[in-house]
């Protein structure tokens, strides 16, 4: 990754809708050359913050810097950010030919006929569409549509490109697939991407920065093993969706939980007490077989086969679920009988604790 | 079972439906191949002849009976329900545009602009020649006074129509339109103006329609030069001959083509689409 410095900032960005924030005063800032990934749950302000860097509304308080300008005043149309949308939004009376060359022929800055032409072949090329250029959007397939927006936003050669959860309206399969792509044609263009998803899957397997987005404040930034192995709170390690979390009481080195009695090396700092352990960290035992850890009995309820791992479904007494992750690379799984009682263990090393007396 | 009873029913609805829709036509149409000059304005028809049609356009020898004195009057209704159309469909489209943000006072103005289809026509014409007189001085005519009548009873359903249109609106084609450093007065033009045609084509028809056979409004604020309706309601106090029906199915068939202007340019917009989806099957 080359860092050439700071492509865009974000100073208190705050966003109300009546009694409403939306964005808190947000503080933040991209590195040129990368893919980010903002990760949020419905509703955390994400598209808010998305939209507000693209100029289609203005922040409430806050400014935009974008390559060492203030933006924050400047109309979307001279801001040469591009933006591609969950929805496509492709211009539905053009066709892919003319969806993609739509910006430099109608930009303000004339771009002569034959570079128009040439440009647009190039970027229909690299995205993989080289012979639907005469079909209207109505007549390519959602995967494709997905494929015109990206080239028609990349053609003009934007600096820092918004992604709107641009996978959400595609089938598991082609998401994969087009992961991959837009990796790949990010490293060969000297362009930042901004990758909005509520996928947590996603938001780690794309980004060189995951940022945590949570009502309207980011929580967390860092890289996707910081994030993934060391969430900075709670909500962090909910939004993962890779943990299992317990409340409880942190007192003294101890945490007293659902559990029994853990021993607790290092806690985070936070407002409540809370002890987080990895789905495959988590481990299936017998009554009566000898633990490394904590003992959390649970009734075994359902599985999910995922072909490389199986993830176990347990209902603990008081009607909380729990998950185990099996990854197949490790042994067989276990055979379990469906609402017999095991109990869950785990090296209380490997615990990530959060409470009023964690420090930092 | 429920269709045994219900499928008369419906035919007969329809049936009664067809009747009240097209009855007045079709028995005008019949009519108006009255024999002449002698033959009445009633049945049973004396013999079939085209005579009030040669009559309308003065192709006959000179009888006691006028000939319909709408040549100008039709003129100036056509070029009245054009500027009709133009001015209502091009406030229509901005007053409809300004709606699509809530900004303050929307809801009096929205009311504002739909009061104007609303208050009854012979109030507003009478209102409109009144002021014209009496406070504003000047003098009526068809291209002036008649032409604001008309405007603020059409521009209303020129606004409906585009409000319905624009309501659906997906703006986000828009907004990827700006954020590609497209202007949005170009972007207009260049994305929103070609996916609202349709309404916007919807919007000038009514507007024309409306305005051709406007009567109420155009009766007191037209001035001295009768627009067509009105020069057609001055030959009923005389006396009724063939030719008005005569001249009633050409005005319909000329509306009939106005129509299918209105479903070519309505079917053009979309052709080109099917056109490639039909080559893309045989393909």
């Amino acid at each position: 990754m080359t860092q050439t410095g700071s492509i865009f900032r974000l100073e208190g960005v705050t966003r109300r809708y009546d009694d409403l924030t939306a964005l808190d005063a947000i503080d933040f800032e991209a590195e040129q050359n990368e893919y980010i990934s903002l990760l949020g749950p419905s509703g955390s302000g994400k598209t808010s913050l998305l939209r507000i860097i693209a100029g289609f509304e203005k922040p409430d308080q806050g400014r935009v810097w974008f390559q060492g300008q203030d933006i924050t005043d400047l109309p979307a149309h001279e801001r040469g950010i591009g933006f591609v949308f969950q929805n496509f939004a492709l211009f539905p009376h053009l066709t892919v030919f003319e969806n993609v060359a739509f910006g430099l022929r109608n930009n303000v800055d004339t771009v002569p006929g034959v570079e128009i032409e040439k440009r647009t072949r190039d970027a229909i090329e690299m995205v993989g569409l080289a012979g639907l250029e005469d079909r209207v959007p109505d007549q390519v397939s959602g995967g494709q549509k997905q494929r015109v927006a990206l080239a028609r936003t990349l053609v003009m050669q934007p600096k820092l490109v918004l992604l709107d959860e641009p996978l959400g309206a595609l089938d598991a399969n082609l998401r994969d697939r087009m992961q991959i792509e837009l990796r790949a044609i990010r490293e060969r263009l000297d362009v930042t991407f901004l990758h909005v998803t509520g996928s947590e899957t996603e938001a780690l397997a794309m980004g060189d920065t995951v940022a945590v987005l949570n009502a309207g404040k980011v929580i967390q930034s860092g890289t996707p093993d910081e994030i993934y192995d060391t969430p900075a709170s709670p909500d962090v390690a909910l939004f993962l969706n890779r943990f299992n979390i317990f409340d409880g009481t942190l007192k003294g080195g101890h945490f007293a939980g659902p559990f029994g009695d853990a021993p607790v090396a290092t806690a985070r700092q936070n407002a409540q007490d809370r002890y987080a352990i990895r789905y495959d960290r988590t481990q299936i035992f017998d009554p009566g077989a000898k633990l490394p850890g904590p003992a959390l009995t649970a009734r075994f309820r359902a599985s999910e086969y995922l072909g490389s791992s199986i993830i176990f479904l347990f209902e603990t007494e008081d009607h909380k679920t729990v998950e185990v992750d099996h990854h197949l690379s490790f042994g067989d799984p276990r055979d379990l009988t469906v609402d017999n009682e095991y109990v869950l263990s785990w090296d209380p090393a490997k615990a990530i604790v959060f409470g009023k007396e964690g420090s930092k | 079972m429920e269709s045994n009873v219900l499928k008369p029913i419906l035919a007969v609805y329809v049936a009664l439906f067809v009747l009240f829709l097209y009855g007045p036509f079709i028995v005008l149409g019949i009519l108006s191949f009255q024999q002449g000059p002698e033959g009445g304005p009633q049945f049973p028809i004396i013999e079939w002849s085209t005579y009030w049609y040669r009559h309308l356009f003065g192709m006959v020898p000179p009888s006691r009976i006028a000939p319909l004195p709408v040549g100008e009057a039709l003129i100036r209704s056509l070029i009245l329900a054009f500027m009709t159309m133009v001015t209502a469909t091009v406030l229509g489209v901005m007053a409809a545009q300004a709606f699509r943000r809530r900004f303050r006072g929307a809801g009096v103005v929205f009311y504002l602009i739909v009061l104007g289809m609303m208050v009854p026509g012979v109030l507003t014409g009478l209102g409109t020649s009144l002021l014209a007189n009496n406070v504003l001085d000047i003098e009526r005519h068809w291209y002036t006074t008649a032409f604001v009548a008309h405007v603020v009873y059409t521009f209303p359903f020129a606004f409906l129509v585009m409000l319905a249109i624009l309501n659906r609106f997906d703006s986000s084609v828009e907004e990827a339109s700006w954020s590609l450093g497209v202007s949005p007065i170009r972007t207009f033009r260049k994305v929103t103006f070609p996916l609202i045609f349709p309404g916007v084509l919807s919007a000038m028809l009514f507007a024309f329609t409306l305005s051709f056979d406007e009567f109420p409004r155009t009766l007191f604020a037209s001035g001295r030069d009768q627009t067509l309706p009105l020069a057609i309601y001055g030959t009923f106090s005389v006396e009724i001959h063939p030719n008005i029906f005569a001249f009633g199915v050409m005005t319909t068939l000329f509306s009939f083509a106005l129509l299918a202007v209105y479903g070519i340019l309505m079917g053009l917009s979309v052709r080109r689409a099917k056109k490639m989806a039909m080559q893309e099957e045989i393909a």
